[in-house]
């Protein structure tokens, strides 16, 4: 593994020289919040910082995406395929959880049916994940819960350890050693930058505060589908779909047609779309499999935590907590996990 | 690999009005590119996600049998945005087809063995696929015999009349039609699909019962079948579910941890049995 040193005050210099191949995205700063953004100032770059409101999953499955373009001319009609999906980029400061997000994501996308998303896996292997491990974790994190670390190196090309002043740069994958090697300005690290990191590395574990078990947790889902629990699960829920909108493994999707009439000309595009919503099912008939907030709830957590260890032997959720801090009722999904956890155990003590 | 979301253009050769309210109508399309229809290699019981480039895009089952060579066919009600702008298309008009899609009826498993298809209403589109392909003198000797009941609210809503009157006259399938309340000039049965299930007591030996219809006749066909001996293994269902990509990407099909769009739609009654009940 090679070791390098990626002095702070040379982010500038590394957008430069990266900036004219790659799309460069970094975190920014918008409106209050951290966001993803394609840098075009590389002054913009924030360093300082927890994470995003909303994951860089929005880089390559972005909220609203083209999926063709096409031209109306009477009763023919002529398509265009999309040409940008070629484009290189690298996401710069992506954080071990959402870094796994992808990596579920490129599991969905290519798992069912006969065709991948080759929209999101051209661009996913287009990509360069450059991520920078949680030196502090928040009260909201636990993707120790779920397999993860705030260091885990998996799911990116590059590593980066934050040292203070300067980035521990570690290349994990052959994409990533390609990658660094053309960096040839970037100092050697020494070894006491390695054990430096290794210690934050520690240090950032032992700081987590929720650990949940969720060894076999399907087992214990499958069998309660029709349990009460629910209910009292879903009754404070609201349907706004925060939890999945920001969600950095969900990737349901609406289809549209956006038509400029004037113009004879359009495009059809796929937008986010939630399993929390009502219409998300409802039937043309007016039939709707999941009519109620319960089997919508059922459903966002069956889904990460039943049908993903089905599908693909893995749960389908990386700890970010976003939608612990952002669920405008308090819905924290490690309560409703340890609820689920427990319906054995009160049940003995019932019985 | 293309990208799958982009369609396959075709253009509308006929269309035929199926029923008298008018809200169900046929679409035959032919490909504007030989090289499509080639690659569009589809069995009964398969769909296709359909659209009209700038109004939307919508997954209906094929209607045609592959048997039926030169184009395809789909029977579409108009029901919602869509399935509207389907009804308002004209001959000539340019269809975008992606598919076919799904797993359709399992003709390699079905051969040998006797048929009954029980089908009611509009949901017939994928049956009409299925018995015009076994009908075909190519593929005839492979199947026993085939039993098709075919139900309906009145006459006006009976569809595929052309087809239909075609197999009465042959005598290697035994069809029996029925509508709901007795009508003038109707000679054929009168009742519910159950009822008639029932009057006609098809034999589960060998055999295996492919059911299409609203939810309220398979669940009450069903139960027939079952006082009658089938087992759920021998019952074959088609399930609707609301999609958008047909590929099993956009997610909300999805049945448990399965997608009616891949997995399905045709699902056996064991199979439905094993999964939770929200479809």
């Amino acid at each position: 593994m090679d070791q390098k040193i990626l002095m702070k005050n040379e982010i500038g210099k590394l957008y430069i020289e990266l900036a004219e191949e790659y799309n460069f995205y970094a975190p920014v700063k918008e409106k209050g919040n951290i966001v993803f953004k394609k840098i075009l100032n590389p002054d913009d770059i924030v360093l300082e910082y927890f994470n995003s409101k909303v994951p860089p999953k929005e880089v390559l499955f972005p909220e609203m995406e083209v999926l063709f373009e096409y031209s109306l001319d009477g009763k023919d009609v002529e398509i265009q395929d999309r040409q940008d999906l070629d484009e290189k980029n690298v996401i710069f400061g992506i954080r071990p959880c959402d870094a796994h997000g992808f990596a579920l994501m490129a599991t969905f996308f290519t798992a069912h049916g006969d065709c991948e998303d080759e929209i999101f896996m051209k661009k996913r292997a287009n990509t360069i994940l450059m991520g920078i491990g949680c030196n502090e974790p928040k009260s909201t994190c636990f993707c120790t819960s779920l397999g993860g670390h705030p260091f885990q190196k998996d799911d990116l090309d590059v590593m980066l350890t934050d040292l203070g002043e300067k980035y521990l740069v570690e290349t994990i994958s052959e994409k990533g050693k390609t990658f660094i090697q053309k960096l040839k300005w970037l100092a050697d690290a020494k070894k006491k930058d390695v054990q430096q990191a290794q210690e934050l590395s520690k240090k950032s574990e032992e700081s987590f505060v929720t650990k949940l078990d969720l060894t076999d947790i399907d087992k214990i889902l499958d069998p309660n589908f029709e349990h009460p629990i629910w209910k009292e699960i879903s009754d404070i829920c609201i349907s706004c779909g925060t939890c999945s909108y920001l969600c950095p493994t969900c990737t349901c999707f609406d289809v549209i047609d956006e038509t400029d009439e004037y113009n004879n000309r359009g495009r059809r595009i796929r937008i986010w779309d939630t399993c929390q919503s009502c219409l998300y099912t409802l039937h043309t008939s007016g039939h709707n499999p999941r009519n109620s907030c319960i089997e919508r709830c059922r459903n966002r957590i069956m889904h990460k935590f039943s049908y993903y260890p089905k599908n693909y032997d893995q749960i389908g959720c990386v700890g970010c907590g976003r939608c612990v801090q952002l669920c405008p009722v308090n819905n924290d999904i490690r309560a409703i996990l340890t609820k689920i956890k427990n319906i054995e155990k009160e049940e003995e003590i019932s019985a | 690999m293309p990208n799958p979301y982009i369609p396959m253009l075709t253009k509308v050769k006929n269309i035929v009005s199926e029923n008298k309210v008018n809200d169900i109508k046929t679409i035959e399309l032919e490909f504007k590119n030989q090289e499509d229809y080639k690659a569009f290699n589809y069995i009964p019981g398969q769909f296709a996600e359909i659209s009209l480039i700038g109004k939307g895009e919508c997954p209906i089952g094929i209607a045609s049998s592959p048997t039926e060579e030169g184009s395809i066919k789909f029977t579409i009600k108009k029901m919602g945005t869509v399935t509207s702008e389907f009804h308002n298309c004209e001959v000539g008009d340019t269809v975008g087809v992606r598919g076919p899609c799904g797993n359709g009826w399992p003709m390699e498993d079905l051969k040998g063995k006797n048929l009954v298809v029980i089908g009611g209403g509009f949901a017939f589109s994928t049956l009409r696929s299925l018995v015009l392909y076994v009908l075909d003198e190519k593929y005839r000797k492979d199947f026993g015999d085939i039993t098709v009941i075919y139900g309906n609210r009145d006459s006006g809503e009976v569809l595929y009349g052309d087809v239909l009157e075609e197999w009465e006259k042959r005598d290697d399938i035994n069809v029996v039609l029925t509508i709901d309340r007795e009508e003038e000039d109707w000679t054929r049965e009168v009742g519910f699909v159950a009822a008639i299930v029932k009057k006609v007591a098809p034999s589960p030996d060998n055999a295996v019962a492919v059911v299409c219809g609203p939810p309220i006749m398979i669940r009450t066909a069903v139960a027939e079948l079952e006082q009658l001996g089938w087992k759920d293994y021998q019952i074959l269902n088609s399930l609707e579910m609301r999609m958008k990509c047909g590929i099993g990407k956009c997610g909300r099909c999805n049945i448990g941890n399965k997608y009616v769009c891949v997995d399905g739609p045709v699902f056996s009654l064991e199979e439905l049995k094993k999964l939770p009940n929200e479809y």
